[in-house]
């Protein structure tokens, strides 16, 4: 079809859908007054059995974790896919050349945007680790400060040199970490079961509400994701930024 | 119709509207990271779709660090429930994009009308 | 009851798999030769003798088990439960079956990346059984997710332009169905506030005419639609499977793809029946959509040459077969649907095989091409005319076993002319494999002048393998598929079938009652096996035997084959993400026109 006839088609969808979603719409319950069993049984249950104060991780790590390890499974498998797509044609060899788009030229970095790097960088980690490691508290979790501390390191590259990039940021340790934190998952998983318990139960010291280590098992799952969620990032980041540079003689694109 | 405001409508059309214009662009499309782009506003979507299901009048975040427990908060459940679909979203995306860096190495294109596998 | 020590097996499935790719993952690049090849056999290996267990420790009653003890609290549940009754048990042990029998078949197949491979196929399996095994709606979503990220990963392997182009289509046209989901549970827990099926199901029961759960039942369904690709959301499939690796495509049409329908039926028997109009939709339009889809992939089939695409339009053939079992009510037809599933696995895991057999040692994959090329490789001619005579509709083994089955159903509720679409998709499919056996290694069917002209760039897979290796689990597979039809296959599936429906529903929730297996039903029409199995193979003669017809039949036939409703299918699937996902949108309207006319009539 053409863009035209596909337009056509698709408004003429459109129209033909848009009373039974109109009746959809006016037959949802009020916004903003919704019943929600599920949500207040563990906005009041949660804090007492478990001793955290965030409820969201709660749910993340706990009550619905089995949820949260096909997550992170498909976190590994979508880094991994991406870089058999992306390695699989370059292989592991490196090149420090910026690669050349036409008659663009390779632009230096200037100071200011060094020194702004240099000044972001230990902030922006210390944040991300911050927010890694009170998940249990406050909002945050392993999710959110491993993508925070990810990006972070793109500072290096953007404030630095490539070739430091690429010297600090190895992709055969950040394979092993993304890898360590999926395992640390999978035995939170089975552990318990060791022990007599259901897999992914809580089964850990739950400690006191309101202090760095309490939650128990939490904890331990809020690691394994920010090990693999920062590993993950920085190996797409690594792997992107690799195709941004020339390649060696005698390859072809 | 359950005595609501007009508010209650608005959520809802947010989320018919930008699901339209991301399938609009998917169709229209002549550029596949443009596409990507376009996936992604369908996505924000369903955030929107979730989090407005979750939401309550008078309520607070559901964290209770500085609060006491029994202070009327929003739904965490739905909230995991969207951080999983932001990380659905970041490896599909990831995925994407290198899939197009390849076509665009391999056929010199990336316009979706000119990539048709099994040319017969 | 269940003894305790069984309880302990049922989330291992999943946790096997897992535990062993993410290990594969850390260690891979470490191990020796083909360690992560027999690692990955031995997982899959486990996961079938615990599924074993499962079904067999599942006759008395389901298996009720939360994740991370998490019990329900009066009405509201807690946490993520799975329910394992006897028919998700065997589903899950034949697809990790399938997966042993690929990593066999895939043995030293992907050289450059090692355990890469093996690291995604596990994280797939346990996607499968997680997808299978489980009763919320969430998790059933994400690992439906999994399923596909794995999936188009996995697809664009070779990295060559056609396999990119594939999988860049199976990727846009999947994700929109992911958000299609995500928006019926938007919709779902908008009513009801709860994810476990059972909670679900008693909720919506109270809202028994609302549209919003129709809408929810429609956006779920379209989702799961695109991925077990029905008519008008199939468009990705053909292209998809030509160009993954053989490994993968046996996969992708044994269990990716009958799983997705089979997960419709679940969301429609544990979640939505007790909706009257949801009711009505799936006896009218996705019984609608399982009749075109039959009819329509099987002539499409017949007119492809190349021998991947060929299979996958025979996938989706079948696919709408299941579907129309999926769509009529009852324990009868439910035990059709689970008969076919494993047996169409079997079968077209073993054609898919036989193609690689065939990349691997002739180099190519068109049919006309390949023409008189596979007299070396007899053994996979006898496979392959074995397999096409099956999937035609020869009546022995579990094909059979399931169309016999769902045949008696429809004739039950006097819905004969559903038949005619059955025999019609399966005669088409088998017709063409067993053209495509005649051509490839008889040397039958010359046309001059076609052959040149192949539809794909140069393929090739690697020959690396003997050919006994190659052709040992084609041949596993098919005596399975033929010899488990044999002893009391009907009554285990029928007894499967009526404990999933009386109890699948409510295991997480409440009391369970007693399960009475129907009786075997006698055949409605016995002829119909021999009508197909007949139709099949005087389509093929008819196809190989162009040389010995009289001319003017010869031009009648290629006028009315270049009619303007032939050449629209084949147009129809040009490539194109764009015209793909306005089939979608077509589809997604027809689910609005419809719902709205069930809930008029409710």
């Amino acid at each position: 079809m053409t863009r035209k006839a596909r337009l056509l088609v698709a408004v003429l969808c459109a129209l033909v859908s848009a009373p039974a979603i109109a009746v959809v719409i006016m037959h949802i319950p009020a916004f903003g007054r919704h019943p929600l069993p599920y949500g207040d049984a563990i906005n009041h249950t949660a804090g007492a059995q478990r001793h955290v104060t965030n409820m969201v991780s709660a749910v993340n790590f706990d009550y619905r974790a089995f949820d949260t390890l096909g997550e992170e499974l498909m976190l590994v498998a979508a880094v991994t896919g991406t870089l058999v797509l992306l390695r699989g044609r370059r292989g592991e060899s490196l090149s420090d050349r910026a690669a050349q788009a036409g008659n663009r030229p390779v632009c230096e970095r200037s100071e200011a945007v060094t020194l702004a790097c240099r000044f972001f960088l230990p902030l922006i980690t210390t944040f991300g680790i911050y927010v890694i490691l009170h998940a249990q508290l406050t909002p945050g979790g392993g999710f959110q400060g491993g993508a925070i501390v990810a990006s972070g390191t793109l500072l290096l590259y953007l404030g630095e040199s490539y070739r430091l990039w690429r010297r600090l940021v190895r992709s055969r340790l950040l394979d092993m970490l993304e890898a360590a934190g999926a395992l640390v998952l999978v035995l939170c998983g089975l552990g318990p079961m060791a022990r007599g318990g259901a897999f992914l139960q809580n089964v850990l010291q739950l400690g006191q509400t309101g202090a760095l280590l309490s939650g128990g098992l939490i904890l331990v799952e809020n690691a394994g994701v920010a090990l693999a969620v920062t590993a993950g990032f920085i190996l797409l980041l690594l792997e992107f930024l690799e195709e941004t540079r020339a390649t060696c003689e005698g390859e072809g694109p | 119709m359950r005595g609501r405001g007009a508010v209650s409508f608005v959520p809802w059309a947010t989320v018919a509207w930008l699901f339209a214009v991301g399938i609009y662009g998917v169709i229209t499309s002549r550029h596949y990271v443009h596409l990507i782009g376009c996936l992604t506003v369908i996505q924000s979507a369903t955030y929107i779709a979730l989090l407005s299901v979750g939401y309550r009048f008078g309520s607070v975040a559901p964290i209770f660090y500085t609060r006491p427990p029994s202070t009327p908060a929003v739904d965490p459940v739905l909230q995991a429930l969207v951080l999983t679909d932001i990380v659905v979203g970041a490896t599909v995306t990831a995925l994407l994009l290198a899939l197009t860096l390849q076509v665009h190495k391999k056929r010199g294109t990336v316009n979706p009308e000119r990539l048709r596998p099994m040319r017969q | 009851m269940i003894a305790p020590a069984t309880d302990v097996l049922a989330p291992l499935p999943v946790a096997v798999p897992l535990l062993v790719g993410t290990l594969l993952l850390l260690v891979g690049k470490v191990l020796p030769g083909r360690l992560p090849d027999a690692l990955a056999i031995l997982a899959a290996l486990a996961v079938v003798t615990i599924d074993a267990r499962l079904a067999a420790h599942t006759t008395g009653g389901p298996l009720v088990y939360w994740m991370g003890h998490w019990q329900p609290r009066g009405e509201v549940t807690l946490g993520i439960g799975l329910v394992i009754n006897e028919a998700e048990a065997i589903l899950a042990a034949f697809m990790a079956l399938l997966f042993a029998a690929t990593f066999i078949f895939a043995w030293g197949y992907f050289e450059d990346i090692r355990a890469l491979f093996h690291v995604l196929m596990l994280i797939f399996l346990a996607a499968m059984q997680g997808f299978c095994l489980t009763h919320d709606l969430f998790n059933l979503f994400v690992w439906f997710e999994v399923m596909s990220v794995t999936a188009f990963a996995l697809t664009a392997y070779r990295l060559e332009a056609d396999p990119l182009e594939g999988a860049l289509n199976f990727t846009v046209t999947n994700t929109i169905g992911s958000f299609l989901i995500l928006g019926g549970i938007a919709l779902a827990y908008s009513l009801a506030g709860l994810l476990d099926f059972g909670a679900l199901a008693r909720s919506l029961a109270q809202h028994a005419d609302d549209p919003v759960a129709v809408g929810a039942f429609c956006m779920i369904a379209a989702g799961l639609l695109i991925k077990g690709a029905a008519i008008p959301f199939h468009f990705w499939l053909a292209d998809a499977h030509a160009v993954a690796p053989s490994p993968v495509s046996v996969i992708f049409s044994g269990a990716m793809v009958p799983l997705a329908l089979f997960g419709l039926g679940k969301i429609y028997w544990d979640v939505f029946e007790t909706v009257p109009p949801v009711q009505l939709l799936m006896r009218t339009l996705v019984l609608g959509l399982g009749v075109t889809t039959a009819i329509v992939g099987g002539v499409a089939c017949l007119r492809q040459r190349h021998l991947k695409r060929l299979l996958a339009f025979s996938t989706i053939s079948h696919g709408g077969i299941l579907l129309i079992g999926l769509a009529l009510p009852g324990p009868v037809s439910l035990a059709g649907v689970l008969a076919y599933f494993i047996g169409h696995g079997l079968v077209k895991g073993a054609l898919f095989m036989v193609a690689g057999v065939l990349l691997a040692t002739a180099g190519g994959i068109d049919e006309l091409w390949l023409r008189g090329r596979g007299r070396p490789v007899w053994p996979a001619g006898v496979a392959m005319a074995v397999a096409g005579s099956l999937l035609g509709g020869a009546p022995l083994g579990l094909m059979d076993s399931g169309s016999r089955l769902i045949g008696a159903a429809a004739a039950a509720r006097g819905e004969d002319w559903i038949l005619i679409a059955v025999v019609l998709g399966t005669a088409c499919t088998g017709g063409a494999v067993l053209r495509g056996a005649g051509r490839i290694f008889l040397g039958l069917g010359e046309i001059v002048g076609e052959e040149a002209r192949g539809p794909s760039e140069d393929e090739s897979e690697k020959p690396a393998r003997p050919l006994w290796l190659m052709m040992l689990p084609v041949i596993v597979l098919l005596i399975i598929a033929i010899g488990a039809g044999l002893p009391h296959a009907d009554e285990t599936m029928l007894g499967a079938a009526a404990r999933f429906l009386a109890w699948d529903r409510i295991a997480s929730i409440g009391p369970i009652g007693p399960a009475t297996a129907a009786a075997v039903p006698a055949p409605s029409h016995p002829f119909v096996p021999w009508l197909t199995l007949g139709l099949a193979i005087l389509i093929a003669a008819h196809e190989l035997g162009h040389a010995w017809l009289p001319r003017s039949w010869s031009r009648t036939s290629r006028r009315v084959l270049s009619g303007p409703v032939f050449t629209a299918i084949d147009r129809a699937h040009d490539g194109v993400v764009g015209d793909y996902v306005v089939w979608i949108l077509i589809g997604l309207a027809l689910f609005s026109v419809s719902s709205a006319a069930a809930l008029h009539a409710g």
